[in-house]
């Protein structure tokens, strides 16, 4: 899976409407809990989600793969209520917003929404941030939060 | 071939010097990492003018420093670095990568490396975190090997005697559309991915229009010979109109024949052209492959991102898989190129065509998970990682990482390597 994040060049603009139309479709799942809020789903104390790759501080190319390790719970696709399972979403220089509610879907919020573990980002040369928050069928935090370090990359 | 194609690599590869030292020009020098004066770099049973085969395992070794992986900033530390074939780099500067230079950041002390028939030089420099060489530089001396020009005979491995592979539906003589899909059958024979070493058991090769090559070494790579060393049991095959020859040929890990050699009969195949057959072959293609399994993307693998292959690792250990081109979900769950994990420990590949077993050496991910801790006797073992769908059956191609070997324990005797 690739995609191209936030780049003026144009033959990335075709992937990144493909991006949104499958997000698009992602979106009616997620309205009506968005609504009420529903409860969230418990996740282990002891779950976290971490970097294999890259690491922090790292200097990375820009165009370079992110492999994803989860400890203490399992993926499965967007969709699919299972406990102790939800599925990766890599936030790129943004903050996650209230655990409360689904992570939105943009070119900084990266749902891998088939159970990928690893995601292949170009990125502009430069300084940026990557954090990955791991969201339950209904694209929304578990409870606690399972986030890892907001790490810092060097892309040159 | 594979001469010529390293020749054009050094070719290209001499024009990035060239146009890399202008830039190192500009660059600053960097600061180098002091070494000791007594520091030493050899290569291991290897002497100058050595003769050597094409496929070669080369061996480094160090006096008076340490090994550390690139990165790690240690006195008195660095990591190896092979030159083939060209001049010392700037001293003052990171040593380029490239096919020249092979770096072994992560603190290797051998490498396999494929050289073309003739003389090359291969000389050894070490070089700190920052990949900049010490000062006083530690280099080996540069020693000169001959690659001779035939393939190296390579050991047969042994095949059941009434172990065969044929083509399920395909005939002698057959008509076929110019796009098809041809399907390889075997009996009496597992199948196991190229690099993983198993008794009685290997992966297809197709050879169209071409005789069988020499049994005793590896099966060549090109359009004539296919390789399937993945495991596959069907390809889709675009052949020109006209008569065209299949046969089939097994062989092991390093794609080698068996011996006595596994192989189908040579057929005929007829290649109709394209408007007489092209509704048939329109056909929408099915949800399930032709095999029954579920399909999974052609270019999807599993590996081990913990450990690595022949290392060395504590009794309780975390294993951690990697998975590319496809998404993990819990077993039961259909959606497509999707799959979950499943570790098997000291065991062979199990049937591809069946649900993985579930007992103490195959270990079921049933809920997508990642990684898994386990505990292990001390002594060598061997991991293999393998995705299965919905029903715990293998993909079509099956989704298999290699069968890598690992130790527990305290450090044994350097076993030959394979």
């Amino acid at each position: 899976m690739t995609i191209g994040t936030r780049l003026p060049a144009s033959r990335h603009h075709a992937k990144a409407a493909t991006l949104l139309l499958l997000l698009a479709a992602l979106a009616p799942t997620a309205a009506p809990v968005f609504a009420q809020t529903s409860p969230r789903q418990p996740a282990p104390r002891n779950a976290i989600v971490y970097f294999h790759y890259p690491l922090d501080g790292l200097r990375v190319p820009e165009r370079f793969t992110v492999r994803i390790g989860l400890k203490e719970m399992g993926v499965a696709p967007a969709g699919i209520d299972k406990p102790g399972t939800g599925h990766h979403h890599l936030l790129i220089d943004t903050d996650p917003g209230p655990p409360d509610q689904p992570i939105p879907s943009d070119y900084n919020n990266i749902h891998l929404g088939n159970g990928q573990t690893e995601v292949v980002v170009t990125l502009p040369k430069g300084t940026h941030t990557l954090q990955l928050l791991l969201g339950d069928h209904t694209h929304t935090p578990h409870q606690p939060p399972v986030m890892s370090q907001k790490i810092t990359v060097y892309v040159r | 071939m594979r001469g010529l194609r390293l020749h054009l690599i050094v070719g290209v590869t001499a024009v990035f010097a060239a146009t890399a030292s202008i830039g190192f020009a500009q660059e600053r020098a960097r600061p180098r990492s002091p070494a000791p004066a007594g520091a030493k770099l050899t290569f291991v049973d290897l002497q100058n003018n050595a003769r050597i085969a094409s496929k070669t395992t080369i061996r480094f070794a160090v006096s008076g420093m340490e090994i550390a992986p690139a990165g790690t900033v240690r006195r008195n530390a660095g990591h190896h670095h092979l030159l083939i074939d060209t001049e010392l780099p700037p001293l003052g500067q990171p040593i380029p990568s490239d096919f020249n230079h092979l770096h072994f950041g992560g603190g290797q002390s051998e490498a396999e490396i494929l050289l073309s028939p003739g003389r090359h030089t291969l000389q050894l420099l070490f070089a700190d975190h920052d990949h900049v060489p010490h000062d006083p530089p530690v280099i080996s001396e540069k020693i000169i090997v001959e690659v001779m020009a035939a393939p190296e005979e390579k050991p047969r491995t042994a095949a059941a005697p009434n172990a065969k592979v044929f083509f399920p539906g395909l005939q002698d003589g057959a008509v076929i559309p110019p796009r098809s899909l041809v399907r390889f059958g075997q009996e009496n024979i597992a199948i196991a991915p190229a690099g993983t070493r198993q008794d009685n058991a290997g992966h297809h090769h197709l050879l169209v229009d071409t005789e069988l090559p020499p049994l005793d070494r590896e099966i060549p790579s090109d359009f004539n010979h296919l390789h399937f060393g993945r495991g596959q049991t069907e390809t889709e095959l675009t052949l020109p109109p006209g008569e065209h020859t299949l046969q089939l040929l097994f062989a092991d890990h390093e794609h080698v024949p068996h011996d006595p050699p596994v192989m189908s009969q040579k057929i005929r195949v007829r290649v109709q052209a394209a408007s007489v057959t092209a509704p048939a072959a329109a056909a929408p293609p099915p949800a399930r492959a032709a095999s029954g399994r579920t399909p999974a993307p052609n270019d999807a693998s599993v590996y081990f991102i913990y450990p690595r292959d022949g290392t060395r690792i504590f009794a309780t250990s975390t294993i951690r898989f990697g998975l590319r081109n496809m998404g993990v979900a819990p077993a039961g769950v259909v959606r497509p190129n999707t799959g979950h994990h499943h570790l098997l420990v000291d065991v062979a590949t199990p049937p591809l065509d069946v649900a993985i077993p579930s007992d103490l050496n195959h270990i079921h991910l049933g809920n997508g998970q990642t990684e898994r801790k386990i505990t292990l006797p001390p002594g060598e073992h061997t991991l293999q990682l393998i995705l299965g769908d919905d029903q715990h059956v293998p993909h079509d191609p099956p989704i298999m990482s290699e069968r890598i070997t690992i130790y527990v324990g305290a450090p044994a005797k350097r076993r030959p390597r394979r």
